[in-house]
């Protein structure tokens, strides 16, 4: 090992300093679940954690329905992974190979909706639910959801489907698959890493999402994580490491699935959407 | 092109899009469509089906007030705080990874992880960091004998939105870093060298070689991040509900205090078209831009 | 206008050694080629001349000062890479005159707007702007000067970037493969211009390539490189009559010199079935007892005559190319084998060189009479010359 130069050890700092920065605020979540009260509004603060209160957590999911929460939240998670991609192959392929009268325009208009924000959407959204009885269920959340992930998921797989030559279609249609046949059985098992980076962000949109879960459904059963744990906000009651334990009970799940897939991630996503 | 090829049947480009086109149709083209037309009208919240048509009243009344005037300069202003730094930052930490250390490969993954943290979970934490007596910010300017005031950040008018965008960028710029860090591997190792070869120190090749390099990518990056500011609720709602005393206030938060907060379900409308207005002339002042760069640079 | 010295120079990336221990001295005006196959460390030692890498041992002297340790900007050289390496987002005079402006870079310049101002200044300069006009004129760029790269064909380029060099007025012009991007026939035309502006500029040029041609038509001097080491450092005329080793011969000409099996012994050379007499220049070599060689015969010292006959080969023709004004022979000799394939393998079959259309066809048999004036024999074992 050799020295380091005083450049290189300013790199390193920076870099410490910038993970630091990053890591910083999840860390202290950890940290603040597992500190007991009275030590959180002690004179001196805790930095470190101490693992012996790790018993709080059995507390958290003992008299807060947590578990309900996560449940509510993975199926709205997986659903609209599931219903978005189902939904987006198709139009995919069509923007990637197709020359048709209006391709222009939709292209457009899946890029304009990406402007739409949630809450300018949920009160005539309230309204169709009612008026077809999807209130109050989950299934709705997954409807609303979708609407949203649909357009960045189509853009997605469109660039992943451009890459893709098209010699590898002639050689399927001339043994014989029809054009449907050849989408799913050809060109979708070759992009499947990109699959892999929408079914993420698709997942992620279902488990963050905020104001269609407190909107457009109201029972405490059908609660998903994210409105319940908004539910803390001023809420004076619950102690505030209880908070932050069902923080961390919410988070941890997102940044390990992330941690698995991300080089799928940003490998689908810079390639497909950001080009030069 | 590929169909003529493949010798399909002209419609089915069309049976392709319609499943999806049909349902973002029906799950966002007719909401937008009603909000449109509430946005004409005055509809209170307890009474969504009672429409009173008013006309461009609610438009009126909104540009007229300061209120208003408020809120968009608010937006305004977070909005490009939110792009500087997220960029700032992005690109800063971008150049930093880029080069080669021990454990870079980890570092690159662990600087997005601010990206795979919810929204609301996010929020909350932040909150308890901004608590004036007992949040760690608070109490490190404390332990470094600077005072603090007496009030938590998020109730502080002059230290609200500052926070708000400390937790923004704090949750955005791994996403930038990330895609200018990809961008950065696009530009020509010869050029820089022959750069060095010609003189130029490390911040002019960096002007003459990789910032014309990734400025293409950099300008994408910045519209982007337009949008999502326009369109971001969560975090800043969950924080401050658009406060204290409107400063915080955005037009995606003014929409939903219109909306379930003083009721008028036309005024919201009014204000959300507003904003979908102003992100449709951002996204056209962008590409007219990157047209006219594209042409300036020589056709190719 | 100096000379270069490298002594001793080394390179290793990590556990690879890539250059193993080069000393060369190259005169000042020098045309000197570095020229080798890929991978055999060319480019890494002009790079390590233009300070791209660092030195892992030895000096580098310019004009007697060490300048191993210098930054590129310091060495006074100039270097066009094989991918021009042309800044895309400036105009042909503003690549040009780049490297001036950098000389009288003030700190300010960084500064967005202003800097931009400042350094507009510089180019409008009389004594910048007439160097930038003079050089476009030479390389004949004056129209272009207000394009882009990205107009430009790839031999306008390859001549901004020559411009972006010269216009540095150096000691020394460093060119790295600069004309493998080109199509064949304005690589002949480049190769012209190239030797031309040597001429006129008069500085010290090094050049890397693989091609042995252009080697031997711009080159004043070569280094012929394999994995690292020098194989042999003259001119191209030494290269020609006189290579050291087999690899050197096999190198250079086209096609290149033969390699044929034979053994040397009481003053003559027996190749398969035929004696010949060796040559005054090799008397010593052929002297004493019989022992196995090889002789290396270039394909014009080989001519096709009837068969039979006191010191005439015999063999029958497997290969016919016209070639405008030659016809290249490929000959498989009864009874002695050539040294000809790069894995080992014996093989049979020798070049033969003949002026003018051959009415020889393939299948005919043939009688050879060898010139052995410029015959060069080596060592089978080790590849050295004897």
């Amino acid at each position: 090992m050799g020295a380091l130069s005083l450049r290189q050890g300013l790199h390193l700092a920076a870099i410490l300093g910038l993970l630091g920065a990053a890591a910083f605020p999840l860390y202290w979540m950890f940290v603040t679940s597992l500190t007991p009260s009275a030590e959180l509004f002690a004179d001196r603060a805790r930095l470190l954690p101490t693992l012996s209160e790790a018993a709080a957590y059995r507390e958290v999911f003992r008299t807060i329905p947590v578990a309900t929460w996560l449940i509510n939240s993975a199926i709205v998670a997986t659903g609209t992974t599931v219903l978005s991609i189902a939904l987006a192959i198709l139009p995919a392929y069509a923007l990637s190979r197709f020359r048709f009268r209006g391709k222009g325009v939709f292209g457009f208009a899946l890029f304009a909706t990406q402007m739409l924000p949630e809450a300018m959407l949920v009160v005539p959204l309230y309204g169709i639910f009612a008026q077809i009885s999807l209130l109050d269920s989950l299934t709705g959340l997954i409807l609303a959801n979708t609407a949203f992930t649909v357009p960045v998921i189509t853009w997605i797989l469109k660039g992943a489907i451009d890459g893709i030559p098209i010699e590898v279609e002639e050689a399927a249609r001339i043994d014989g698959c029809s054009r449907i046949d050849i989408v799913l059985a050809v060109v979708v098992p070759l992009v499947a890493p990109t699959l892999a980076a929408a079914s993420v962000i698709a997942f992620f949109h279902g488990w963050n999402e905020y104001v269609f879960a407190q909107t457009l459904v109201s029972s405490e059963a059908l609660r998903t994580a994210s409105v319940g744990l908004a539910g803390f906000v001023g809420e004076l009651s619950t102690p505030v490491h209880s908070v932050m334990a069902v923080s961390v009970i919410y988070t941890l799940p997102a940044v390990i699935f992330y941690l698995f897939v991300q080089r799928y991630v940003v490998s689908g996503m810079t390639a497909g959407s950001v080009k030069g | 092109m590929a169909d003529e090829r493949l010798h399909g049947s002209a419609w089915t480009p069309y049976l392709f899009m319609a499943p999806a086109a049909a349902y973002l149709l029906f799950f966002q083209g007719y909401p937008l469509i009603e909000e449109l037309y509430l946005s004409f009208t005055s509809t209170s919240l307890l009474s969504p089906r009672d429409h009173t048509w008013v006309g461009l009243d609610n438009y009126r009344d909104l540009l007229a007030t300061s209120d208003f005037h408020h809120v968009l300069w608010i937006t305004a202003l977070y909005t490009a705080a939110c792009v500087v730094l997220s960029i700032g930052l992005g690109l800063l930490a971008a150049l930093l990874l880029d080069e080669s250390f021990p454990g870079r490969a980890i570092a690159r993954t662990l600087v997005t992880i601010p990206w795979a943290a919810p929204p609301v979970a996010v929020a909350l934490v932040y909150i308890w960091m901004y608590n004036a007596q007992y949040g760690i910010f608070s109490r490190t300017l404390r332990a470094l004998g600077i005072a603090s005031g007496t009030e938590n950040w998020l109730d502080d008018p002059s230290l609200a939105l500052p926070a708000i965008l400390l937790t923004t960028v704090w949750q955005i710029f791994p996403f930038a870093s990330v895609v200018i860090l990809a961008a950065l591997q696009g530009v020509s190792k010869e050029q820089r060298e022959a750069a060095v070869i010609d003189g130029a120190d490390r911040l002019s090749v960096f002007a003459a070689v990789v910032w014309p390099t990734i400025r293409p990518t950099v300008a994408l990056l910045a519209l982007f991040i337009t949008i999502w500011s326009l369109r971001r609720f969560d975090l800043i709602w969950l924080m401050t509900q658009g406060g204290p005393i409107g400063a915080t206030n955005t037009l995606v938060i003014e929409l939903y205090r219109q909306a379930f907060v003083y009721r008028d379900l036309g005024r919201a409308a009014a204000v959300g078209m507003i904003g979908l207005g102003t992100a449709l002339a951002t996204t056209l002042v962008y590409f007219r831009y990157t047209q006219r760069a594209e042409r300036a640079r020589g056709n190719d | 206008m100096a000379a270069i010295e490298l002594v001793h120079i080394t390179k290793s990336f990590g556990p690879k050694t890539v250059i193993q221990d080069i000393s060369l001295d190259v005169q000042d005006g020098e045309f000197l080629v570095l020229l080798g196959p890929s991978g055999c460390g060319k480019s890494t030692l002009l790079r390590m001349l233009a300070g791209l890498e660092t030195v892992s041992g030895g000096e580098i002297r310019l004009g007697g000062r060490r300048i191993d340790q210098l930054p590129p900007s310091d060495r006074d050289m100039a270097f066009v890479f094989q991918s021009y390496a042309l800044y895309p987002h400036m105009t042909v005079r503003r690549n040009i005159t780049f490297p001036l402006i950098m000389r009288r870079f003030r700190w300010w310049f960084h500064i967005p707007l202003l800097g931009g101002l400042g350094k507009r200044r510089i180019e409008k300069l009389p004594e910048v702007s007439d160097r930038v006009d003079r050089t476009a004129k030479i390389l004949g760029l004056t129209d272009m000067l207000d394009s882009h790269p990205r107009t430009l064909s790839g031999g306008q380029r390859q001549r901004v970037a020559l411009g972006r060099a010269m216009v540095r007025e150096p000691e020394v012009f460093l060119m790295d493969e600069p004309l493998s991007n080109l199509d064949a026939k304005l690589r002949t035309t480049m190769r012209a211009e190239i030797t031309k502006l040597h001429r006129e500029v008069g500085g010290t040029f090094v050049y890397v390539t693989h091609d042995q041609v252009e080697a031997m038509t711009m080159g004043t001097r070569i280094a012929l490189m394999r994995d690292g080491v020098v194989q042999q450092y003259g001119t191209p005329r030494e290269f020609y009559q006189n290579p050291t080793n087999t690899y050197v011969a096999r190198f250079i000409g086209t096609p290149p010199m033969n390699l044929i099996h034979a053994t040397a012994g009481n003053g003559a050379l027996q190749v398969g079935q035929t004696r010949l007499a060796a040559p005054t220049h090799l008397a010593a070599v052929t002297a004493g007892s019989d022992r196995p060689v090889l002789l290396g015969l270039r394909p014009n010292a080989i001519e096709p005559v009837g068969q039979g006959g006191a010191e005439i080969l015999a063999g029958r023709i497997t290969l016919v190319e016209h070639v405008g004004a030659d016809t290249i022979l490929g000959v498989r000799l009864d009874g002695a084998v050539t040294a000809h394939d790069d894995e080992g393998a014996p093989s049979s079959d020798v070049m033969v060189t003949v002026p003018g259309y051959s009415l020889l066809a393939l299948g005919d048999t043939v009688g050879l009479r060898t010139t052995l004036d410029d015959a060069v024999l080596f060592s089978p074992e080790t590849g050295q010359r004897l």
